[in-house]
């Protein structure tokens, strides 16, 4: 297969966009449908990474691959998911506020841990030694793989995202971030189907991280800032928070539109210095989410229009 | 009060039902807010009667009552007991340590004064809300919704058309419409103990009756215990076997709704003259 199109800056692009694509898509499950503003995507998003390398690069392993690589990419994922179950554990119940200040510190947490922990990740030098569990014969070809199996899991996602809507287990999270005491007289269970979404949602976000962590093949905190939180946050809420598709549109018009379309193929100035992008991105974005929240609160796509969804599946 | 109280013991039924019925068992049970009692109920069965009446002058603590058995309020003191159907004096299930969704889980279920509803939903979803089950509502579950609509389309299909919703899978719009949905909501969950907070506030006369008709039926024939908290005392003398009185957060008189409208003083003394008569 001829690869000469897909530059490596290209599949690097790529590889971000979808992962955000991912991210967003849980977030959009927690926060769209049951109510819980995860400021802490970064948190759970870094665990994964961090937990995932350190066991794989530092343990003394007695077999060859790709058991060793299997087996830290499933510890990542699930040392991000038991910090979601205490994460979850201390949030669930309290208000929207009390979540966003929750999450928001736990991510700071994450990030003074790789900091400060210098025997296991290295410290703010950062790790490296993560690589591929496979060889292909090309670094492109590697990379390109790699993006491939990424957008394989995130495209899993969104189907999951999709019939999650059509479930029943939708209309109970959607009933959670409506009125979740209505939900309890009813019968539901609130705080643990929040905290299992929560769970299963911080996971997930760990995986991607994991996997984030091998397209990089080096860790280090200035990777593990609020940006990441803030990219899956905006782009989700531009595109619409309780939509399916709200996570895909919205970051493709921000990271996507950013990251590879102005980043390779706009004429930016020459004065236009490499540090000044990442800080002009995130003032575009901090501006973006301002004004998507004062003209289209709900996003491009807007409400979640169940009427037109239960038309849909159960007929007139 | 003391003498209050001890007629109203001596007026307790004798021979409490027929022991089939699920019944509530409030002990000792005490509120306070800020330093002020609310409720302070020492004793009272709710339940003997398939459908009994809870009235007051407001402020009564009737509906912190109702969500003291449904846990939403926490007890200072005391327990609150559901004895279902047909369950000997000691397998009562403790309402008062368990989570407000355990209790619907039982059987023991509550409409809602204040208007309450899910935006985001449309009739038919909150009614499929209410019938789904937690197998249904498995996270990895995203092939349930069929199975789920097919189950249960015949009872909602009932209910929509009993109730005249012309679009079941559109929003409720009006107040009237939520009232009523959350109280179908209820039914659909087919409750042991229904407890019913003002369901005639904001429905209309013609809805109101429908409602009251339905209950009565579902009472009777499904060994319910229903208990209704209503201002509109017409209701309360037309529907129900047995009428608990409270004021100042305790049961003051309790009987068959003869016998209340008989000890008019007591009733005038709260509600004000010209509530008992109608």
């Amino acid at each position: 297969m001829n690869l000469d199109w897909l530059s490596s800056f290209l599949i690097f692009g790529l590889f971000f966009v979808v992962m955000m694509i991912g991210l967003a898509l849980l977030l959009h499950l927690q926060m769209g449908l049951a109510g819980i503003g995860n400021f802490g995507i970064v948190g759970f998003w870094g665990i994964g990474m961090y937990a995932f390398g350190v066991l794989w690069v530092r343990a003394d392993w007695p077999f060859g691959e790709p058991w060793p690589f299997l087996i830290s990419l499933a510890f990542g994922t699930v040392a991000a998911g038991l910090a979601g179950l205490l994460i979850g554990w201390l949030i669930a119940d309290l208000d929207a506020d009390g979540i966003v200040v929750g999450t928001l510190g736990f991510a700071t947490v994450v990030l003074i841990l790789a900091t400060t922990e210098k025997s296991l990740t290295g410290g703010a030098y950062g790790m490296g030694g993560l690589d591929f569990p496979y060889d292909v014969g090309t670094i492109k070809g590697n990379e390109a793989s790699w993006l491939a199996i990424v957008i394989v899991l995130v495209g899993a996602l969104l189907f999951y995202v999709a019939r999650v809507h059509r479930s029943p287990y939708g209309r109970l999270l959607i009933s959670l971030g409506a009125n979740a005491p209505l939900a309890g007289s009813l019968g539901k269970p609130t705080f643990g189907t929040k905290l299992w979404l929560f769970v299963v949602g911080s996971a997930g976000m760990g995986l991607l991280g994991a996997m984030y962590g091998v397209m990089v093949h080096f860790l280090s905190p200035l990777k593990i800032g609020i940006e990441i939180t803030l990219a899956a946050i905006v782009g989700l809420v531009l595109g619409g928070r309780s939509r399916v598709w709200g996570a895909v549109v919205g970051v493709l018009l921000t990271v996507g539109l950013f990251d590879i379309v102005i980043q390779l193929y706009a004429p930016l100035p020459a004065s236009l210095s490499a540090q000044a992008l990442p800080v002009l991105r995130e003032v575009l974005f901090g501006a973006t989410l301002i004004v998507v929240l004062m003209f289209r609160p709900l996003g491009i796509l807007g409400r979640m229009r169940r009427d037109k969804l239960m038309r849909r599946m159960h007929g007139e | 009060m003391s003498d209050r109280e001890a007629t109203a013991t001596a007026l307790k039924p004798t021979g409490s039902g027929d022991g089939g019925r699920p019944t509530i068992r409030v002990e000792g049970a005490v509120k306070s807010f800020d330093g002020r009692v609310v409720v302070d109920v020492d004793e009272l069965t709710l339940g003997d009667h398939p459908i009994e009446g809870l009235i007051g002058p407001n402020g009564a603590g009737k509906t912190t009552l109702m969500r003291m058995i449904m846990h939403t309020v926490k007890l200072d003191r005391g327990t609150i007991t559901f004895f279902p159907p047909r369950a000997s004096a000691d397998r009562g299930e403790i309402l008062s340590s368990r989570p407000p969704h355990e209790i619907a889980r039982l059987g023991v279920v509550k409409t809602n004064q204040v208007i309450q509803d899910f935006d985001e939903l449309t009739i038919s979803d909150s009614l499929l809300l209410s019938v789904a089950k937690a197998p249904d509502e498995r996270l990895f579950r995203i092939f349930r919704e069929d199975k789920l609509f097919e189950e249960y389309a015949e009872p909602i299909r009932w209910y929509l058309d009993g109730f005249g919703f012309k679009d079941p899978h559109g929003f409720a719009m009006s107040a009237g419409a939520k009232k009523l949905l959350d109280i179908i909501r209820c039914l659909l969950l087919r409750p042991k103990v229904l407890l019913l907070d003002e369901p005639a506030a904001g429905l209309p006369g013609e809805v109101r009756d429908r409602v009251i008709e339905l209950v009565k039926e579902k009472a009777s024939t499904e060994n319910i215990s229903v208990v209704i908290i209503e201002h509109d005392l017409n209701v309360i003398w037309d529907v129900c076997d047995y009428v608990h009185f409270m004021a100042e957060g305790r049961v003051i008189l309790q009987g068959v709704p003869e016998w209340i409208r008989e000890h008019e003083t007591v009733v005038e003394k709260y509600l004000g003259s010209g509530h008992v008569g109608g």
